[in-house]
């Protein structure tokens, strides 16, 4: 009886919550993950910039934000969600879903390397920063048009 | 009586039409050049091959780690037709290998062949005619150390009657203007090397201002953004106006131009990023200039 309501329930559980994913919105779900990896990226820069004191635990929070992102991002871009809201997405997303896994990849192994660097000073997050820096653009270089506002 | 008057005025008028129009289609380049003295500088050279972003329209790949191969072929879509940026590379038949350093500076900055036919300005020389002739000098030489590649330039695709170069002469005695944009309020050696990097060099007003109904840059909206050129989007207003760059200090504008991040923390897109990584392999002095200058250029009246 116990064991027959748990599993019941964890259907029920199941269900709801992929409802819960559908009824989302991916496009805003998506630029909220972007707008924690900007500002992640901001926490960073703005000690390489010389605009806020070095400190190690909040390059690893925002260095395990965007390894988050990259974990992540990819699920979001599902087909149905190529248009609509104010998003930012091109359409080579789903041409060439192949390069654009590719260049979360690239981001991921560069966050990756980071993390591994292990910063402790301004002088270690620079190089590493720029790496992360470089797969951002790649992959809006080819994926995303920032539209006017 | 009265007749025969006014077909000799007409054949005049024919007649005078007819030199004129010669002469509106003639090619203006340089005859000769003094270069006894211009000793080469390959490092200038080098930079002014990423200021001037050659690579971008010219180069087979754009991946870094590869040898720089100018083979051409790069699609540029307008609303004039297709053109294909030609093979540059060193090889002497199908490349500029064996032009004289005097036949590219008539290229670079009148826009005119070896044979003496004009360019299109899809070929931004109405930017690259303020370079000045060091810099040609020193670019040249830089070409020729790149590699050799023997693809053939391909043919432009255009509309009728774009498809005739001679147009351009009337076209560039009216646009083709090596004279600053900006007129300098005061006397800085920075502000003034930032001018001539974006006007000449980087070419930045071929993206940023918005074209006339010649589809030349409309000067008077100098830097002030428009519809991209390749359909899809707009290019930013990079004046020092509310709407451009007003809220970014000259910092945040070499830090852009450095590293791609912007004032806001997001990272540039688009055809910027092309851009942006040739000019942060110029020295930091330079960016400094370029955000000087940016930053004294007023919105659109
Ligand atoms: C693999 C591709 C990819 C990578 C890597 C990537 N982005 Fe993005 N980014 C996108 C796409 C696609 C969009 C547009 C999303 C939309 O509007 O639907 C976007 C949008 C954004 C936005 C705007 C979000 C909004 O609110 O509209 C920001 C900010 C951003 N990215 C920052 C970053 C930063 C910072 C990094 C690196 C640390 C990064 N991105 C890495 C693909 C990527
Ligand atoms: C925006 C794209 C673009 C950029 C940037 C560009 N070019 Fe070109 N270039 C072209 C096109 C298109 C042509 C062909 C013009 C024509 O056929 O009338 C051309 C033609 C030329 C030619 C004449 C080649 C021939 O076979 O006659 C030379 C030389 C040249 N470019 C050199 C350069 C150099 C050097 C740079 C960098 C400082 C540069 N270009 C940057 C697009 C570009
Ligand atoms: C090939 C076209 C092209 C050229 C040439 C070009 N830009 Fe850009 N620029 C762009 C585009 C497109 C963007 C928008 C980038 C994006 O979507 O992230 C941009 C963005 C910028 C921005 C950021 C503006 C903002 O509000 O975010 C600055 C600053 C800038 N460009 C400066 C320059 C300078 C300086 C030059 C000359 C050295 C230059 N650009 C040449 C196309 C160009």
């Amino acid at each position: 009886m116990h064991k027959q309501s748990l599993i019941l329930l964890t259907i029920a559980a199941t269900l709801l919550s992929s409802l819960a994913i559908r009824a989302d919105d991916p496009i805003s779900e998506r630029q909220d993950l972007m707008d924690g990896t900007r500002d992640a990226l901001k926490a960073m820069v703005k000690m390489v910039r010389g605009e806020a004191e070095f400190d190690a635990d909040t390059v690893t929070n925002s260095l395990n934000t965007m390894q988050n992102t990259a974990a992540t991002a990819g699920d979001l871009f599902p087909p149905g969600s190529e248009t609509g809201g104010d998003t930012e997405a091109l359409p080579s997303i789903w041409s060439d879903r192949e390069g654009f896994n590719q260049a979360m990849d690239h981001f991921a192994k560069a966050v990756d390397t980071a993390l591994a660097a292990n910063p402790q000073s301004v002088a270690d997050l620079n190089p590493v920063l720029r790496g992360i820096t470089k797969t951002c653009k790649g992959c809006h270089d080819d994926y995303r048009q920032e539209k006017d506002n | 009586m009265p007749f025969k008057r006014n077909v000799r005025w007409w054949l005049t008028g024919l007649a005078i039409s007819c030199v004129l129009f010669w002469w509106l289609i003639q090619p203006l380049t340089l005859d000769s050049l003094n270069l006894a003295d211009e000793s080469v500088n390959l490092v200038n050279g080098e930079h002014m091959f990423y200021a001037g972003g050659c690579a971008a329209c010219h180069a087979s790949t754009s991946d870094g780690n590869q040898p720089l191969l100018l083979t051409g072929g790069q699609a540029l879509k307008t609303r004039f037709g297709v053109f294909y940026a030609p093979n540059i590379s060193t090889n002497p038949e199908n490349g500029i290998g064996n032009w004289s350093t005097l036949e590219f500076i008539n290229a670079m900055r009148y826009g005119v062949s070896p044979q003496g036919q004009h360019y299109y300005p899809s070929f931004p020389y109405t930017s690259y005619t303020r370079m000045s002739t060091r810099d040609l000098v020193d670019l040249k030489a830089y070409l020729d150390t790149l590699p050799a590649d023997s693809s053939q330039s391909l043919q432009h695709d255009l509309k009728f009657p774009y498809n005739h170069r001679w147009l351009l002469g009337p076209w560039k005695r009216l646009l083709l203007d090596p004279s600053p944009v900006l007129e300098l309020d005061r006397e800085d050696a920075e502000l003034e090397r930032g001018r001539y990097l974006v006007e000449g060099p980087g070419h930045c007003g071929e993206c940023h201002t918005p074209r006339n109904m010649f589809g030349a840059m409309d000067l008077n909206a100098w830097l002030s953004g428009g519809p991209s050129p390749e359909g899809k989007g707009r290019i930013p207003d990079i004046t020092s106006g509310p709407d451009g760059l007003g809220d970014w200090s000259k910092a945040d504008i070499s830090y852009f131009l450095e590293t791609g991040i912007d004032a806001e923390f997001d990272v540039v897109g688009g055809s910027m990023v092309e851009v942006q990584e040739n000019i942060s392999r110029l020295s930091e002095a330079d960016r400094n200039a370029i955000a000087t200058y940016l930053k004294s250029v007023n919105s659109k009246p």
